[in-house]
């Protein structure tokens, strides 16, 4: 096997080394994120001076800061730098309060485009690739973090944008696309625009590559994508608070995404106490900024569900690797004290086909205890008309549902068509307990 | 062969009455029908109509999640033993079944058992070979009238 790497000296640091490079990185973070007005109030009240870190670990000595704290602050509450040095924003839609904004200097993009690059680099993507981002450009950081990292790694690119399927399955064509950026659930309805065109993506383009992110999604869904396509697609992670795009990456051995270290130091916590859990828990997913001047980001609670992927990777990479996104923390409930997030029943349910993906999680109050009811559609094509298969259907969810997040649900199977169609990030949970959490 | 249609069917009001409006409006006559419940809030819908195919496609329209299964349908006396007898018969055959509905014809004066088995050609193999009468599909449709 041949290693292959887009910046060798970085990639595939020791990890006493990495962590070096982290501690000084994080005192300079903390120095500069010092000149802002939400951290120099901040730290000064807690008195916490530059230098203060002599090891990485007392990270865990710092305050969280959350998306609340950002839109408290907007506009310009973290800015670190003048904003005569600052060259771009990127803001989400906010379409409750204030947006999340995040402003960067020429050193920040540079950043983050070498860091888009390396990412790609490390999915398999070369130079002589012809790269289609199927993504919308502007304030939303897919587009242009995508078309700078391409711009770096020196592919040619396609700055295609979002919809239009019929001219985006035209540029396949006309100019040989290998590699494609899109969200999953945007390849699943083009690959029906190909159908309805009575084209095979597998024989009627070039495609190879194909990178997905920005939505959770299983690995079943990627599986699924991969044989419409005929193609490898990578996961990819990030958020725009962490810059957008390029946080985390597949590496070609599509065992979870490489977190690249030396820009990001790389926490998880239990959401409810706070506390770091071991390698190979689940929990949220806590990030820092290392390396950026215009706006640091210290101890950012992501929401993001994940874990740390114990273990090296063949690639060579030292970065360790997180696992796909499960869920947000915010999406989480506790029944039967489990922690329990929608998308790991969702991942159990993805992988029968007597039922598709719908569903719906109804926690009720039954006879004064707590109970996980989990609604799935019979789907009519599996249909036989077999009482004796539908009850051992009914079971086998049971028993994988407990399996995967280890309490016991009460399995309802429901008609074809009664559970809402979900549009991405639907809610699928309402909860009716007496003591509920949610709602 | 005969078919019967079965239905997924939850436990909930109003939903047993839209399979029959369904029916209604294609024009299907419900020759019978049995109810196979589960503790689960849900269960199967069994249908012996005249037209089984044309109700299979009018409730697929509307999204209801059915199949047709093959039935095997015997003739019994209309007397007090009648079926009695026959079960008899069929347990000789060593015919398994799993669920059974009976129904009694008056335009000809006879009852017939509607039976449910897992090996279909076999079964048949079996209770011809024991020479039990099966009726054929016009007549446990009723269309003959
Ligand atoms: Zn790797």
């Amino acid at each position: 096997m041949t290693l292959e790497f887009w910046q060798e000296e970085f990639e595939t640091l020791e990890k006493k080394d990495l962590q070096q490079l982290q501690l000084e990185r994080l005192n300079k973070t903390i120095e500069s994120a010092c000149r802002s007005l939400f951290y120099g109030e901040l730290y000064s009240k807690k008195k916490i001076k530059p230098g203060v870190i002599k090891d990485i670990s007392q990270i865990t000595e710092l305050p969280f800061t959350t998306k609340q704290d950002l839109r408290d602050n907007f506009p310009y509450g973290f800015l670190s730098l003048p904003k005569k040095d600052i060259i771009r924003l990127h803001s989400s839609s906010g379409t409750t309060g204030n947006p999340t904004v995040i402003f960067h200097n020429r050193h920040d993009l540079d950043s983050w485009a070498n860091l888009m690059a390396r990412s790609l680099f490390c999915a398999g993507v070369r130079d002589t690739d012809v790269f289609q981002n199927i993504c919308g450009y502007g304030l939303f950081t897919g587009g242009l973090g995508f078309q700078y990292g391409i711009e770096t790694l020196g592919a040619l690119s396609i700055p295609a944008g979002a919809g239009n399927s019929l001219r985006q399955i035209k540029l396949m064509r006309d100019y040989g696309t290998t590699a494609a950026h899109a969200i999953p659930s945007y390849l699943g309805r083009l690959y029906e625009v190909f159908e309805a065109e009575g084209l095979d993506p597998k024989k009627d383009t070039q495609l190879k590559t194909l990178v997905i992110g920005a939505e959770p999604h299983t690995d079943a869904q990627r599986k699924r994508i991969e044989e419409m396509y005929g193609v490898r697609a990578f996961n990819s992670f990030g958020l725009s608070e962490m810059n957008g795009p390029g946080v985390a990456f597949e590496c070609t051995h599509q065992n979870g995404l490489h977190i690249w270290e030396d820009s990001y130091l790389v926490e998880i916590i239990d959401p409810e106490t706070l506390q770091p859990v071991p390698d190979g828990e689940y929990g949220e997913l806590v990030m820092t900024t290392l390396d950026r001047e215009a706006m640091p980001l210290i101890r950012y609670r992501t929401r993001d569900i994940t874990r740390i992927i114990p273990g090296e990777c063949e690639c060579g990479r030292t970065h360790r690797r997180i696992d796909r996104i499960t869920g947000r923390s915010d999406d989480m409930f506790i029944i039967k004290g489990c922690n329990v997030f929608p998308m790991q029943i969702e991942g159990v349910l993805m992988k029968i086909p007597e039922v598709g993906s719908d569903y719906m999680i109804n926690l009720e109050t039954m006879n004064g205890a707590d109970e996980m009811v989990v609604e799935v559609e019979v789907k009519s094509d599996w249909f036989r008309g077999d009482i004796k298969r539908l009850d051992s259907l009914s079971k086998t969810i049971t028993r994988q549902i407990r399996d995967e997040v280890l309490a016991k649900p009460i399995v309802k199977l429901v008609e074809a068509g009664s559970i809402p169609k979900s549009e991405g990030k639907a809610i699928r949970v309402t909860d009716n307990r007496k003591n509920g959490l949610l709602n | 062969m005969a078919y019967e249609v079965s239905i997924f069917l939850e436990n909930k009001i109003g939903h047993f009455e839209r399979i029959t409006s369904v029916l209604k409006e294609a024009q299907i006559n419900i020759r019978s029908m049995a109810i196979n419940d589960t503790a689960n809030g849900w269960g199967i819908l069994n249908l012996i109509v005249n037209d089984p195919k044309k109700a299979k496609k009018a409730l697929s329209e509307k999204g209801v999640s059915v199949a047709l299964r093959k039935v095997i349908a015997l003739e019994m006396r209309d007397e007090a033993g009648g079926l009695d007898d026959l079960l008899m018969e069929v347990a000789r055959a060593e015919v398994n079944f799993d669920n059974a509905v009976g129904r009694v014809i008056t335009e000809t004066q006879k009852a017939i058992l509607i039976l449910n088995v897992d090996d279909y050609a076999e079964s048949i193999k079996k209770l011809k070979k024991q020479g039990v009468q099966i009726i054929d599909d016009q007549t446990v449709y009723g269309t003959s009238q």
